[in-house]
């Protein structure tokens, strides 16, 4: 690695204020060029803050931002891109009803009145085709395309401004483990010719694949900085949380057999997204549901829940055999169905709405459930830990993980027998993520069957008692044990899995 | 939980009383009993008008068909009291409702099943019905007459107060009642807010949309019953100089043209500030020109002083 004196940019003495909330306080920081610098911590740590404020997003209540030695005011996102600071942030910022190519377009340099360049837009679509998103057609809306499909062109976007300092904030977390290698060379390509990068991540395993260096948030403060390799996993997450890795996963019980069958399905297929898929979750099991995006595994779970029309197969809860024909049907006593949507924001709640409100939305006209009691959902909340300033308040007042926890809560006051997952994890902290699992696990040994899809193939091997990984619409392989493996995962997300070993439960 | 009276809801009544005290000042007679119950009773016949309307409006939808159901509900009721079959003459309020909410719910086919934007489909029912209307009775005034339920409906008197205003208020109460205390009005707010949300946490948003819109339609028919009653006939276009003063009544009334946000308190206010606003500038005798335009003026003033509140706080 080069060794650079000057750093690109510095941070020196930042604070930021949002009232009585200090976000972050009297902050050093300093990032070099030619380095990829990792920057960890919880939700609410100030890492987002402080990308905000060199994005210049937000103006910091004090302090000097230093870029090639000379202080800069980024009054705007503007100032800021002019100057090469460029920032891909975690709430995806595409304009749905416009096309890939208008989005692309959109604010790019030398793109005044409409006029397009076409050298930038010739660099946009290489660096889709070099992260597999060559099939997304310029023409295309992007309220059409699927989430991971929005986040290569999010990365396409940034990339073709030529940044001299490029931020990544969760930038792959809707990404598959192939996909997001190939944005990582990309990533490196870019450091080699002298981009520095900031990349935030919530995987450990992308920051030991990526990272040179690496600092610590905790509260509004940096806690450390060092090179990749001088702390262990366990070391980091000291840092970050006073917690071990080990104590991340809650232990898993010793696999029974013995547990009643809950959801079972046979040969469920639909318009040639996902084909004969069988499968079942006994109570107590947490199954989990693999594979590269797109493979069949989300609409999988959506046409159990009932929003897929003309879906074809058998599903039985219990021994019954059902139809679900909406997730009305979904809900109700005789099935308990409960689907926690893969985009909590847009689909899982009701950001105008207060917390309470959405807590009840579920519940609200069951027969023999009060949606208006509050004990309802404390139990919980209470194991969950929300952090909440009053239920009154708008749920848009939570950060991402507490808004989790809350479409959590709603579902499990209906009691369901089977909850569904997808990704309920993506983009939130260690800590809630911990939380999150622990609660997985309890409903499991209480007696919930769980349907956990995952992009984060750590979660498939430590939680999960059972795995099916998703190939082109059907299952390539289910793994049990000791067979659930990253290699093995990988190999069956690929297809390319020497024996095929589809065991049916 | 919602609050039924914001601050946004509180300014049509505080730009009534601002009218009323303004206009005292020029014409002594506003501070009339009589002047003012008048008003209330002809507040009643857009304040209907605008009760449906405000449930469309929270579920983010809209409806334009309110002046021909309105012209509708008057000539069926009409033309059943015409025929002087006194059967017919007692259906002909509970038909004209029963009408309403037929057009309602197939307003609400077009929006939640055919996915037709509601601005669109509602429109072109609304011509639709124009046009049979106009088919129906050969583009000459219908026939008929109103009843005398009908007729004390419009324009009777119980304890000094206007009969018209009183239906109105029991409208009201009733339809408060469903949006505050039933899982219908959550899902219709939540519907408002967000409708993908709302279907995956498990509501029938379509029976929802199909409910709000034949409600919708039966306040449109109750104001064309009363309308009719007021003039003792049907005539073509009855509804029309309505749709805008409807729409621009709930949202005078704080609540939001997107959806989700706002209520019936604000309603009532806006209905009663556009029927005061009108009456004081006809009497002030200025040219229609000019009455419009300051008609226009005042409503953006209105609401320009929301946004800007709004933006203040942001």
């Amino acid at each position: 690695m080069n060794q650079h004196d000057v750093p690109l940019l510095q941070i020196r003495d930042i604070s930021m204020h949002f009232g009585a909330t200090k976000a972050l306080e009297d902050v050093d920081f300093a990032c070099r060029s030619h380095e990829i610098h990792a920057v960890l911590g919880e939700n609410g740590a100030g890492k987002s803050t402080l990308m905000k404020l060199i994005a210049g997003v937000l103006q910091p209540t004090e302090g000097r931002i230093i870029l090639d030695g000379a202080d800069v005011k980024l009054a705007t996102p503007r100032t800021a891109q002019d100057l090469g600071l460029v920032c891909m942030f975690q709430e995806l910022s595409l304009v749905p009803d416009l096309t890939v190519r208008e989005n692309l377009l959109l604010g790019a340099p030398g793109s005044g009145l409409g006029w397009l360049r076409s050298e930038a837009l010739a660099k946009a679509q290489d660096v889709l085709s070099r992260i597999d998103g060559g099939h997304i057609k310029m023409s295309t809306r992007v309220s059409d395309l699927s989430l991971p499909s929005r986040q290569q062109v999010e990365i396409a976007k940034a990339l073709m401004r030529a940044p001299r300092l490029l931020i990544l904030d969760e930038a792959t977390s809707a990404l598959n483990a192939s996909v997001v290698a190939k944005v990582f060379d990309l990533i490196r390509a870019e450091r080699d010719q002298g981009t520095s990068v900031l990349f935030i991540s919530h995987r450990f395993h992308e920051i030991e694949a990526l990272a040179d260096r690496i600092s610590v948030f905790r509260n509004g403060s940096r806690v450390a900085t060092f090179d990749q390799g001088v702390h262990s996993y366990d070391e980091i997450i000291n840092m970050m949380v006073g917690q071990k890795i080990g104590e991340l996963f809650p232990p898993k019980p010793p696999v029974s057999a013995t547990g009643k069958e809950v959801l079972k399905v046979e040969n469920f297929s639909w318009e040639g997204r996902f084909a004969d898929v069988s499968l079942s979750v006994r109570e107590g099991q947490i199954v989990g549901l693999g594979g590269l995006d797109g493979q069949g595994q989300g609409a999988f779970l959506m046409g159990l829940f009932g929003l897929l029309r003309r879906a074809e197969g058998r599903i039985s809860i219990s021994g019954k055999p059902v139809s679900v024909s909406s997730p009305k049907t979904a809900k109700q006593p005789d099935i308990a169905l409960a689907f926690i949507p893969e985009d909590r924001k847009t689909e899982g709640l009701i950001q105008e709405q207060s917390i309470l409100e959405n807590l009840q939305l579920a519940a609200l006209g069951f027969k023999d459930l009060d949606a208006s009691d509050p004990e309802l959902y404390t139990s919980t909340l209470d194991r969950l830990e929300l952090k909440h300033g009053g239920l009154e308040l708008p749920v848009s007042s939570l950060s991402g993980g507490n808004q989790q926890k809350v479409v959590l809560a709603k579902w499990l006051a209906i009691k369901p027998r089977c909850l569904l997952l997808a990704d309920p994890t993506r983009g939130i902290d260690v800590k809630t993520k911990t939380q999150i699992y622990q609660m997985l696990r309890r409903l499991a040994d209480e007696g919930t069957a769980i349907l956990l899809l995952s992009t984060d193939y750590e979660e498939l091997i430590q939680l999960c008692d059972e795995t099916h990984i998703f190939y082109a619409g059907r299952l390539a392989a289910s793994m049990s044990g000791d067979s659930m493996t990253a290699q093995n995962i990988i190999a069956a997300s690929l297809n390319v899995t020497e024996e095929r070993k589809v065991v049916h439960a | 939980m919602n609050r039924a009276i914001t601050p946004d809801s509180l300014m049509p009544y505080i730009g009534t009383a601002l009218l009323i005290i303004a206009g005292s000042f020029f014409f002594p007679q506003i501070l009339t009993f009589d002047y003012l119950t008048q008003q209330l009773q002809i507040a009643a016949f857009l304040g209907l008008l605008a009760t449906g309307a405000t449930i469309v409006i929270l579920l983010g939808h809209i409806d334009l068909s309110v002046p021909w159901v309105l012209t509708g509900a008057a000539i069926l009721s009409t033309a059943l009291v015409g025929s002087g079959d006194p059967l017919l003459t007692a259906l002909a309020v509970p038909a004209a409702l029963a009408f309403g909410a037929l057009i309602g719910i197939v307003n609400g086919i077009g929006v939640a099943i055919l996915r037709i934007p509601s601005m669109v489909w509602t429109l072109a029912i609304n011509s639709i019905l124009l046009g049979l209307a106009v088919l129906n009775t050969g583009g000459f005034n219908p026939k008929g007459e109103a009843s005398p339920l009908m007729v004390s409906m419009a324009s009777g008197r119980v304890l000094g107060l206007p009969m018209s205003f009183l239906i109105w208020m029991a409208v009201c109460a009733v339809i408060t009642l469903f949006l505050t205390r039933t899982p219908f009005g959550r899902y219709l707010r939540s519907i408002g807010y967000n409708e993908k949300a709302t279907f995956l946490s498990g509501v029938s948003t379509p029976s929802v949309v199909f409910a709000a819109f034949a409600l919708a339609g039966m306040c449109s028919a109750m104001g064309g019953v009363l309308l009719a009653g007021y003039a003792n006939q049907a005539y073509q276009s009855m509804g029309d100089p309505f749709l805008l003063p409807t729409i621009a009544a709930v949202v005078i009334g704080g609540t939001s043209i997107l959806g989700g946000r706002g209520g019936l308190f604000g309603t009532v206010g806006g209905a009663l500030f556009i029927t005061l606003l009108t009456s004081i500038l006809s009497v002030m005798q200025i040219g229609d020109a000019w009455k419009s335009i300051v008609f226009g003026v005042i409503i953006l003033a209105m609401l320009l002083f929301q946004t800007m509140r709004k933006g203040a706080h942001a």
